[in-house]
């Protein structure tokens, strides 16, 4: 923080490519490249340790679980028997449990993903009555902890009939004040007003402008409010948790967590949870790791600007 | 990105005219004056119903008040004005202030630790020394595509002597962890929330990192700046509104904590059921059926939320000035 | 100007809203059923489907038993975790919803709860009062309140000890008769680095019941409200003589019976006894390698004053507020409690707890047991257990938090505070929580 590069020397130097060529000359230090790899090596080990315990517990039935290493494998892998355990107890409600995640967070990111830029674009472009009172309020939204209205909601959705419903999740859902506010700073930065002015004097009607020149232009953001929501939704515990009450509405955080509380009196269920967890975390990690690149856009440009 | 087309820079002048259809005019700005609203609509009515009236219930139930007349209430049972009341219950109330305690200590330790590892990692990561970037990104961002009570499940096990090979491990070099004794437990609830989010907040900082120009590192190279000096001088003040915004992040989520603690209670006998704001306010809801002092309690925890988040972006922005 | 009316609109709407929800019904809970008429019973030739949550292993199949032979009234089970581990949690939710099951698990110690929140059907209006007979009385007892009765008893838990007498024969001991007796020999196993027995400091339903076992009774229901007290002789003999044991090291408070690092000090012999409630034995089977090391014996007793065993757990099924169907759900709940099938039925698939029918202990439960070493432990030790009572035991509308209260202040134990401030702590604290609800209450006057 205390000194800052004299900016003189910059234009000097030819653009882009020689940042790169910097970055390359400095790793001809090769202790150093020895010693950050190393230490990325032990990080990446605290970070996969756990996934790999579960994929080692997984495949071990539950007196091998509790007699054999936790980092090796069982001399009898009962991986398949584990799984299909998992697949089929109860009728299948783990699929039924894998299903309802997937509508709710899909369903729910992608409609709120939209809602979220309509408003962002619409608070960006237009000037109205009201604006700042809106966008203040939405804001201050950003900051109240969802857990903290998730309980009033129970109680005003008890009121409506909706508590214990698949609506109940997936109202609260399409709901990203956050999505907003990116949304409104993105549309300020990337959509060009003169673009919509050439579209309105061919006639074309306000929400078609947007549908086929505001949604195009905010896409990398979009795609960014959508993984957000996404994987907000997924996560979520405590909102499900208090709306419902019918095993066969929960998606599958609360459901592995129904499991996992039996397993006091009923051992059979440690095999039950790791190869549920197992399952579960399986697909979003591969939506994680193929995912991550696209995870840039909106984020950075939200907070830089 | 979609850069804007040449025909588009010319729709500016061709607005400067008059409209070709006077006659449609006023319809016009009808409709423009509409549109925010019909945009806006959807998300606001949701808003509405999901932030705002809850907000409204909240308030009005945390200052409503019942009471039983009766061994079970069974002679009558009133619902009236409670003033403060709920408030000072809730207040009074050994336990749930403990957990806010708690909380604060939780994340005074937790959040700069965390803010601190992922900017280190982002660090390393982006500089030229870091071999194989692409997989460590996708490593450190994987756990945050497992769900925080899942994440605390796996840990679990992994905390369980007798389940958890990490005991054995321990021994070997002379140690026996407990890791979920009266002391050693909330640290092993920061340790999963660690987990979870380091890789997240990395992405962030990862993403700004990227955004600087690279005539900034080339003059840096020119001035003979080492490679902590670029990370200081250059780095770390240009990456600063990803701080300020994973931090304010992290505030929040730190006073959202919930799942992880009623996890892990199921084998950590320490962990009573008020140890987090937020377990503590379910608990006074579902378990003690008093949807009121709850719903002061959901009061205070967004209160202190807001508060702190605010202060957070004061003090920073106080700063930069 | 469709702006101005859409604003308009939108705010009344909101007004509307709010003003509904602000007036007082936002409370859940606060409509009493049992001052609703007497619901008809279901209409001949009408097929109708009861739900019953409960934390049975496997109800289903008790359900299905009762569904073979009553075409017209079909029982579906629906498992929600135990009592407070949540599935009260998602009681009390549905009902404030408005929803729920016809029929729910709900300990003894939680009627009153439910009761406090309108939750359950006073099924003595239905006809329960023609069944009292076929229970056991201190059981029926602890389901009646003023003139109602809240609940069928379905199981109970009285204690007894569960003991290696392998490890006990390490210091030439057996099954203590007495607490002192129980006292002296930890001390000696404490030589040979074993725990007689855990005391748990984070739940505080075990000290409970070695209170009611020592002749305490802490909360009792008067004309005028609620007389507490939980300072008496008894309850203090027995925090005096926990605090000792835990000075002194005699029992092992890191972990509670039944944990994972319970089964494997309890495997590896470092753990020699519990004293727990019938249904204890089916975990203990699940001790790996504990088949044939395991026997049965009452109760340490408190001496001269008290009683000789009591009861650790035992819950009801009860018929929620919102069932339509409250007489019908009252006889498929006597039927699964009295009938020999439905006793039977319980035991083999959800290894329930002792039988409240005082006539039949249940088929299987008449056989020596194998991993007992052949001791026929139900008739032996449980008949006379459940014998042995304390009568004067109610239960209040605040268990659970006044469970919390009590351990929140136990877990201090470690640190500064002994049990004996805690629970006089705890009377306290117990009296502004039924204050703060409306509910009168009382010191007794010593």
């Amino acid at each position: 923080m205390t000194a800052t590069v004299t900016p003189t020397s910059t234009s000097a130097s030819p653009a882009r490519t020689s940042a790169a060529g910097t970055r390359r000359s400095g790793s001809k230090g090769r202790p150093s490249t020895i010693i950050v790899t190393a230490v990325l090596v032990v990080v990446a080990l605290y970070f996969l340790i756990p996934v790999y315990w579960v994929v080692v517990a997984a495949t071990k039935s539950t007196e091998d679980l509790f007699s054999t290493n936790g980092f090796w494998f069982a001399p009898t892998v009962a991986l398949w028997d584990n799984l299909a355990q998992v697949l089929s107890y109860d009728n299948g409600i783990f699929i039924r449990w894998f299903l309802n995640s997937v509508l709710y967070a899909g369903i729910g990111a992608l409609l709120a993903t939209y809602f979220a830029a309509a408003g962002g674009y619409a608070l960006a472009k237009y000037e109205f009555r009201g604006r700042n009172l809106v966008f203040g309020t939405i804001l201050g939204g950003v900051l109240v902890p969802g857990t903290a209205t998730a309980l009033p909601l129970f109680l005003l959705f008890s009121q409506l009939g909706l508590a214990n419903t698949y609506w109940s999740v997936l109202l609260p859902s399409l709901v990203s004040p956050f999505g907003l506010f990116l949304c409104r700073i993105y549309s300020q930065a990337t959509v060009d007003t003169s673009l919509i002015e050439a579209a309105r004097l061919d006639g074309a009607g306000e929400l078609r402008i947007f549908h086929t020149i505001g949604l195009r232009v905010l896409t990398p953001a979009l795609v960014t409010v959508f993984l957000f929501q996404l994987v907000g939704i997924w996560n979520n515990y405590f909102l499900p948790l208090v709306m419902l009450s019918d095993s066969g509405l929960y998606p599958i955080t609360l459901g592995l967590n129904n499991w996992l509380s039996q397993v006091d009196r009923l051992p059979e269920f440690y095999e039950l949870t790791t190869g549920g967890v197992l399952l579960s975390i399986i697909p979003l990690s591969i939506a994680m790791v193929v995912l991550q690149r696209f995870w840039r856009g909106g984020l950075t440009e939200g907070s830089v600007k | 990105m979609t850069a804007t087309s040449p025909t588009a820079r010319t729709g500016q002048v061709a607005s400067a005219q008059p409209s070709a259809r006077p006659g449609k005019r006023g319809d016009r700005t009808g409709a423009a004056s509409r549109a925010p609203w019909l945009l806006l609509a959807p998300f606001l009515a949701l808003f509405i119903l999901t932030f705002v009236l809850p907000i409204f219930v909240a308030v009005g139930s945390s200052f409503t008040k019942v009471t039983r007349s009766g061994l079970f209430g069974e002679a009558g049972v009133k619902s009236e004005f409670a003033g403060f009341s709920n408030y000072a219950q809730a207040l009074a109330d050994g336990s749930f202030v403990a957990s806010i305690g708690r909380m604060l200590l939780f994340g005074v330790v937790q959040v700069p630790v965390m803010i601190v590892l992922c900017t280190v990692l982002a660090l390393m990561l982006e500089s030229a020394s870091a071999k194989w970037p692409g997989f460590f990104r996708a490593a450190y961002f994987l756990p945050y595509g497992v769900p925080g009570v899942i994440a605390t499940i796996l840990w679990s096990f992994l905390y369980v002597p007798g389940l958890s090979p990490l005991f054995d491990v321990a021994a070997l070099v002379g140690l026996t962890p407990d890791f979920l004794g009266a002391n050693t437990v909330l640290w092993s609830i920061a340790n999963i929330v660690t987990w979870s989010y380091t890789g997240y907040n990395m992405l962030i900082i990862v993403a700004q990192l990227k955004a600087i120009p690279g005539e900034l590192y080339e003059a840096a190279k020119v001035d003979g700046a080492s490679t902590w000096r670029v990370a200081l001088s250059i780095q770390l003040p240009l990456i600063r509104p990803a701080l300020v915004l994973t931090t304010v992040f992290s505030i929040i989520g730190t006073l959202q904590l919930f799942a992880e603690a009623q996890v892990l209670k199921t084998v950590a006998p320490t962990i009573d059921s008020q140890y987090t704001p937020n377990l503590s306010a379910y608990t006074t809801a579902f378990a003690y059926n008093d949807y009121n002092v709850a719903a002061a309690q959901a009061v205070l925890i967004a209160v202190a939320a807001f508060v702190l988040s605010f202060a957070f972006l004061k003090f920073t922005n106080r700063k930069s000035s | 100007m469709s702006q101005f009316t859409r604003r308009q609109l939108l705010s009344a709407g909101l007004g509307t809203a709010a003003v509904g929800l602000l007036s007082g019904c936002a409370t859940p809970g606060i409509r009493s059923v049992n001052t609703a008429p007497v619901l008809a019973p279901a209409a001949s030739g009408e097929k109708i489907t009861l739900t019953y949550w409960c934390w049975l292993k496997d109800a289903q199949k008790v359900a299905d038993i009762w569904n073979a032979s009553h075409p017209q009234v079909q029982v579906e089970v629906v498992w929600i975790p135990g009592g407070n581990a949540g599935g009260y949690q998602k009681l009390y939710s549905a009902l404030a919803a408005g929803g729920g099951p016809d029929l729910a698990q709900v300990e003894m110690r939680s009627l009153p709860e439910f009761m406090l929140v309108n939750g359950l059907v006073d099924v003595a209006r239905y006809g329960a009062q023609d069944y009292a007979h076929l229970y056991d009385q201190t059981l029926w007892g602890q389901v009646s309140f003023s003139g109602g009765v809240y609940g069928i008893p379905q199981d109970s838990g009285p204690m007894a000890m569960f003991y290696q007498p392998a490890v006990l024969d390490q210091v030439g001991g057996t099954n203590p008769g007495t607490w002192d007796e129980w006292a002296a020999l930890a001390r000696e196993l404490r030589q040979k680095d074993v725990y007689l027995d855990c005391f748990p400091l984070g739940d505080a339903s075990v000290f409970t019941a070695f209170a009611a076992q020592a002749g305490a009774s802490w909360l009792r229901p008067e004309e005028d409200g609620w007389v507490i007290n939980m300072t008496d002789d008894a309850t203090m003999k027995v925090a005096r003589f926990f605090d000792q044991a835990i000075d002194e090291d005699l029992v092992q408070t890191a972990f509670g019976a039944y944990s994972p690092g319970w089964f494997a000090a309890a495997a590896k012999g470092t753990i020699a006894s519990v004293v727990s409630g019938s249904w204890g034995d089916a975990l203990i089977e699940g001790v790996s390698g504990g088949s044939g090391k395991w026997r049965v014996a009452p109760m340490p007793t408190w001496g001269g004053s008290g009683f000789g065993s009591s009861y650790l757990g035992g819950s009801t099924a009860a018929v929620l507020a919102n069932s339509k169907h409250p007489r019908e759900a009252l006889e498929f709940a006597v039927w699964m409690t009295t009938s020999r099938e439905g006793i039977d039925a319980e035991i083999t698939n959800s290894g329930i707890g002792w039988s409240p029918s005082p006539d039949f202990i249940g088929t299987p439960r008449q056989a020596p047991s194998e991993f007992f070493g052949g001791q026929s432990y139900h008739q032996e030790i449980f008949v006379p257990a459940a014998q042995q009572q304390n009568k004067d035991w109610s239960w209040w509308p605040v268990t659970q938090q006044s469970f919390n209260i009590l351990s929140d202040g136990f877990r201090k134990k470690a640190s500064v505070t002994s049990l004996v401030d805690s629970v006089a702590a705890a009377e306290q604290q117990i009296m502004t929580v039924f204050r703060n609800k409306g509910l009168s209450i009382r010191k007794e006057a010593s």
